[in-house]
């Protein structure tokens, strides 16, 4: 299957790169995704539930970056399995270009498709990539409109928990790794980004940060309480 | 392969249907004919937690002819449709499309409501829909919504049904004096899923057309109108010089989208083909 397409997008080439690069935003705007973990610069894992038609699978999934020449272009390579349902693989080249203001987005996408999903979905299966992208550019460029004019001095304190919660919940060395890179679009992405969205971002990843405070004081707790109830 | 593990019921009413409904939301899909449902189950592509069979619900099934519409139920099976007296004489296109939908055991189960809510864009049913200027009739606990077919389907497996609501009819305008409908598709085999197909609805005034609809499917997402085709044969005879501006119009507006089988250039070919086949056939005498 061949995919190619182009998008414009009102937001600086830094900004669309830092977005890409943004495992928040890449969540909200990849359709269905309901878990995605920065593994290593360059590497991501996501969870994906489909839902097209009849078919409601949930795909796991990497993606691979190379050739990164920042902030210009990159290629992807992704592989995504769904247990009997099937698998797909793939690779993804993305250019970016400045388009007077803003941006302009090319991508081809060259992926197959295997299993019962390949089988009896062959049909459709360009029409659904297509519509898939189509969603995942329509929030993408949501996302980047929204949130480019603003600026809040929130948002740069907003995107740093982010990252360091998704890079503790990864392994030790892939937090020795993560915040390196994942701070570089922060920055960019911070003085830009605006304030509901980042807020909502800041708000549930500190959620976070107070549910794991809270176990550990819990622990903490329980520890004291047990020596007292020993002595 | 087997189904994975689902709960069952069988639904007493349809206000029953709508409980169960608003318990389970997403979770609960209804069970009519099953013949892509179960399929679908079966190849583990969807895991349901309950199946609501709406099978045994009286007022979903028949087909009655009313004061000015011929209405089908959502439960009316593919085979009652191409059997029907009634959908003869009062719908014919239906009484022409139905040998086209899958194969006989398919057409015994498969019902009408569930190819419309389904909407394959191969699907032979939301193709005649939006033809003939059908109203679907959709129930939810909040009432009775109607919705002209033409609306109805918004994109790839995607209509104007809520979570909350099952269409439980769906309603053909009786044929005015004059109109002719054709329809036919082009098949890798005979009860395979189309790659294209089209249905032409028509009024024909000596040899003159009037009032012209053409239908695709195959070709997009959804039943697709093509509305500059239309307008090039709207109030002229049908002869080659016609036929092949409508055809010079399709390649602009069709837009027809590959597969991995069949590339854009071979289903416009195709539609091309068809509209000519198809509009010979509308001119011969009845």
């Amino acid at each position: 299957m061949e995919l190619t397409g182009e998008q414009s997008i009102a937001a600086t080439c830094e900004q669309v790169w830092a977005g890409i690069n943004d495992v928040e935003i890449l969540m909200r705007c990849i359709p269905g995704c309901e878990d995605i973990r920065r593994i290593s610069p360059e590497e991501t894992h996501l969870r994906v539930a489909v839902k097209i038609g009849p078919v409601r699978a949930r795909f796991a999934g990497k993606l691979r970056m190379s050739e990164i020449r920042e902030p210009e272009s990159f290629t992807m390579s992704f592989e995504g399995a769904g247990g009997a349902a099937g698998f797909a693989k793939g690779s993804s080249a993305v250019t970016l270009e400045p388009d007077g203001q803003g941006t302009r987005l090319r991508y081809s996408v060259s992926a197959s498709v295997g299993g019962k999903l390949g089988q009896i979905g062959g049909r459709l299966i360009d029409a659904s990539a297509q519509k898939m992208a189509d969603q995942f550019f329509l929030e993408f460029k949501r996302a980047m409109s929204g949130e480019a004019p603003g600026g809040g001095t929130t948002s740069q304190e907003g995107a740093s928990p982010t990252v360091a919660t998704k890079s503790s919940a990864t392994t030790a060395q892939a937090g020795l790794q993560a915040p390196s890179t994942s701070e570089l679009p922060g920055q960019h992405w911070g003085p830009a980004a605006g304030h509901p969205t980042s807020a909502q971002t800041f708000g549930g990843s500190f959620r976070g940060e107070l549910q794991r405070a809270f176990w550990f004081v819990l622990g903490v707790g329980s520890t004291l309480l047990t020596i007292y109830m020993s002595r | 392969m087997k189904a994975p593990a689902f709960d069952y019921i069988k639904a007493r009413s349809l206000d029953h249907v709508f409980t169960l409904l608003a318990e389970h939301g997403d979770e609960a899909r209804l069970l009519a004919g099953g013949q892509t449902l179960l399929a679908t189950l079966n190849m583990r592509l969807s895991e349901p937690a309950l199946l609501i069979d709406i099978n045994g619900l009286e007022n979903l099934a028949g087909i009655t002819l009313q004061a000015d519409c011929l209405r089908i139920g959502a439960l009316a099976r593919h085979h009652d449709i191409e059997v029907s007296e009634l959908v003869a004489r009062h719908a014919p296109l239906l009484s022409l499309a139905a040998p086209h939908v899958a194969h006989r055991a398919i057409r015994n189960l498969g019902t009408l409501g569930g190819s419309l809510a389904f909407a394959d864009p191969a699907a032979e049913w939301p193709c005649c829909a939006v033809a003939l200027d059908a109203t679907l009739v959709l129930q939810s606990q909040r009432g009775e919504r109607r919705v002209p077919a033409g609306d109805f389907f918004l994109d790839l497996y995607n209509t104007d049904l809520r979570d909350d609501e099952l269409i439980s009819a769906c309603e053909f305008p009786l044929p005015t004096a004059g109109q002719r409908v054709v329809f036919d598709e082009l098949a890798r085999r005979h009860g395979d899923y189309a790659i294209v197909g089209l249905a032409i609805r028509a009024t024909l005034v000596d040899t003159v057309v009037h009032d012209v609809r053409l239908v695709f499917l195959g070709t997009g997402n959804i039943p697709m109108r093509a509305r500059a085709a239309e307008q090039a044969l709207e109030g002229r005879t049908p002869d080659a010089a016609t036929i092949a501006q409508a055809q010079a119009q399709l390649a602009d507006e069709l837009r027809a989208q590959a597969d991995i089988y069949h590339s854009a250039t071979t289903k416009l070919q195709l539609a091309c083909v068809l509209l000519r086949r198809l509009l010979a056939r509308l001119a011969q005498p009845a």
